[in-house]
């Protein structure tokens, strides 16, 4: 009551000040709005100007259509597309198996030398991926896992220390009860059916995510991929197929600019898919009544 | 149904900590055993052993005659509610109770008979197609022992199971859980650290402090005959008065004389003193409240002694007093028997007489703080 007397005495009341609280946060996110769809809009633009192939210094096309997608998809780009969905798609399954299994047993088992394993884990985490590229170049080279097998050999790569990416999962899998596995251990099940009957659809949020950063690591990856490729066409992901057209100044640039932006447009187009389909689950809470709160 | 034994059980965690040991226990068939005793004295971890949640160090358990040692706990045939209820979030309340019942591939028919079944005699019927956040404590609770229930299994855990209720619904609970075991007539074992709940659910109870037992008995044994000073001060509310004194043996009758009275031990108690020949000598005397009568000053028997807190429970008074020699003793006196101008008189600073009921005193050793008639 006394708050609402003083602004009284200002001349405002509740509402109006919250009025005005909201027009200032809603003028402040829609610059931030604007701020942020500004290049991704310019990039949908550019891949239906159809007047040059090249940069130019206006915003506006002055022609609209779709020449540049279908001068994409009579390039190599459908084959690179495939190879890094089939990634994408095989790293995030793979890895989401292996950082589940590694999260929940970290989290729930104890046997010896956990901890010891947990913080090797942690301190090899911290080293840059990229110390081993040259050394990972050359093993692989030896045994034909570069040049066309490269997908194969970058698959391996992604899967083979993501079980050291279980910290998140594992922090969530500790705010589970352990009550909740005892009292299915207890009703009759196994360990196998605890973790994909109780835990599983409890731990929905973090599945997506990890199914979501399994998925994205692959699918954006320019450096490793680079040097297990080389420049074999058939084993080229997107990323590095696509810095084929924009290198240098020349006339390669000139001739690929506009297809470069509509092959943009098409890549971002399964990661938006995952992220849209998947995000209700990713905020959604299921562990509510579980245990006394 | 099943009998279950223990033999020389015993947890240690670590490399020293020892949480239970030299556990003896025969449980019969059907017979509701409450483990009662403070934080950390072991009960739940006794528990969880014959759950098959805590692996055992020594000892063995066996239900029915087949040691259980190296059993999973879905292998023990065994059924257990926990003391945060541990529902399952995602599935509602039918298919929470159906799901030991689903991992067993009972047909559906079945599961569904013997589902709906327990949720009428738990009075959650109405709420079988409810998510658990949806449910009050209570109904979460009779969910809980729902999906027990639905089971049939041979031995019955409950651990702590009313601790997270508030106390009208913990009484009600309780005498809910005292119709549920004739209607479900399976061997119980029930943890808690409430003498009441002990007191009132079990045909017999186990006192257990620091990992050792320290008795079994029915609670009219615990309460009339404690083995020692813990358990005599552990069952009762308010707790037993105990202290410091001595007891006299003069002509073939004895008497105690705490706070220079001289009190006369009589029936029963007087002949087993008799009859184990038992001499002067110092003891640690136990009375418990309700054996505190009021006496009148000049008595040989009346002890002086001063209020502090008057606690009125309605049907009777809580009295701490201070006894002339700094000693606290808490009496009860059933508010009944009093007059009004007896109970105006019963308030803070007031001085006041008392005695002990001479049949019903209990005597300790005070080294070993065992009871010398046990």
């Amino acid at each position: 009551m006394k708050n609402n007397n003083s602004l009284e005495k200002h001349g405002l009341s509740i509402k109006a000040v919250n009025r005005i609280t909201n027009t200032f946060i809603y003028i402040f996110l829609i610059v931030m709005s604007i701020f942020w769809l500004a290049p991704f809009v310019g990039i949908v633009l550019e891949s239906l100007r159809v007047e040059t192939t090249g940069q130019v210094n206006y915003f506006w096309p002055k022609e609209f259509g779709f020449d540049n997608y279908i001068r994409l998809f009579n390039s190599s780009f459908p084959k690179w597309f495939l190879n890094t969905l089939l990634m994408g798609v095989v790293v995030s399954v793979l890895q989401t198996g292996f950082i589940l299994s590694m999260s929940y047993t970290l989290s729930r088992l104890r046997f010896k030398g956990r901890k010891g394993l947990m913080n090797l884990m942690l301190i090899l985490g911290m080293f840059p991926g990229f110390l081993t590229m040259i050394l990972i170049y050359k093993v692989f080279a030896d045994i034909g896992l570069t040049e066309n097998m490269a997908p194969l050999g970058l698959i391996i790569v992604y899967c083979a220390s993501s079980g050291m990416g279980y910290y998140v999962s594992k922090g969530f899998f500790d705010t589970i009860p352990k009550s909740l596995d005892e009292a299915a251990r207890v009703d009759g099940a196994t360990r196998w059916q605890v973790f994909y009957k109780v835990i599983m659809p409890l731990a929905k949020p973090i599945i997506i995510y990890t199914v979501l950063m399994g998925f994205m690591a692959p699918w954006g990856d320019y450096m490793l991929a680079r040097f297990l490729i080389n420049n074999n066409d058939a084993g080229t992901n997107v990323a590095v197929g696509m810095y084929k057209w924009i290198k240098g100044t020349g006339d390669t640039l000139y001739q690929n600019y506009t297809m470069f932006c509509a092959a943009g447009v098409v890549v971002s187009v399964p990661v938006t898919i995952v992220f849209m389909s998947l995000q209700k689950y990713y905020v959604e809470g299921v562990t509510g009544g579980a245990v006394k709160g | 149904m099943a009998s279950v034994k223990l033999t020389n059980v015993k947890k240690i965690y670590g490399k020293d900590t020892v949480a239970v040991q030299e556990f003896n226990l025969d449980i019969a068939d059907k017979e509701f055993i409450v483990f009662v005793g403070p934080s950390g004295c072991g009960k739940s971890t006794t528990l969880r052993m014959i759950a098959g949640l805590e692996e055992i160090s020594e000892g063995t358990v066996e239900i029915d005659g087949v040691v259980v040692n190296d059993l999973q706990p879905r292998d023990r045939d065994i059924a257990m509610v926990f003391q945060n209820y541990a529902l399952y979030p995602h599935l509602s309340v039918f298919e929470n109770m159906a799901f030991p019942l689903r991992l067993k591939k009972v047909p559906q028919d079945e599961v569904y008979e013997r589902v709906t079944n327990a949720a009428e005699i738990l009075g959650i019927t109405e709420y079988l197609t409810r998510k658990p956040r949806a449910l009050s404590g209570g109904q979460r609770q009779r969910v809980a022992i729902g999906r027990a229930m639905v089971r049939d299994s041979k031995v019955f855990l409950m651990d702590e199971p009313l601790s997270n209720l508030d106390a009208k619904l913990r009484n009600q609970m309780r005498a809910e859980i005292i119709m549920l075991r004739k209607k479900i007539d399976t061997t119980f074992i029930y943890v808690t650290h409430d003498q009441t709940e002990a007191m009132t659910l079990g045909d017999r109870i186990v006192i257990m402090k620091d990992g050792f037992i320290q008795q079994i008995g029915t609670p009219t044994q615990v309460f009339d005959m404690p083995d020692n000073l813990f358990v005599a001060e552990f069952i009762g509310a308010p707790k037993m008065n105990t202290f410091k004194t001595k007891l006299v043996c003069e002509d073939g009758k004895y008497y105690v004389t705490p706070y220079g009275a001289k009190i006369e031990v009589t029936g029963d108690k007087a002949n087993q003193l008799a009859k184990r020949s038992i001499k002067s000598r110092e003891i640690v005397l136990g009375v418990r409240p309700e054996h505190i009568t009021l006496a009148k000053q000049g008595d040989p028997d009346a002890i002086g002694c001063t209020i502090q807190v008057n606690e009125m429970m309605g049907s009777e008074l809580h009295l701490h007093v201070l006894v002339d020699s700094g000693d606290k003793l808490i009496v009860r006196i059933p508010t009944v028997s009093l007059t009004d101008a007896e109970r105006s008189k019963l308030v803070y600073g007031e001085k006041m007489y008392i005695t002990f009921e001479g049949k019903v005193m209990h005597f300790f050793d005070p080294a070993t703080e065992k009871n010398l008639l046990s």
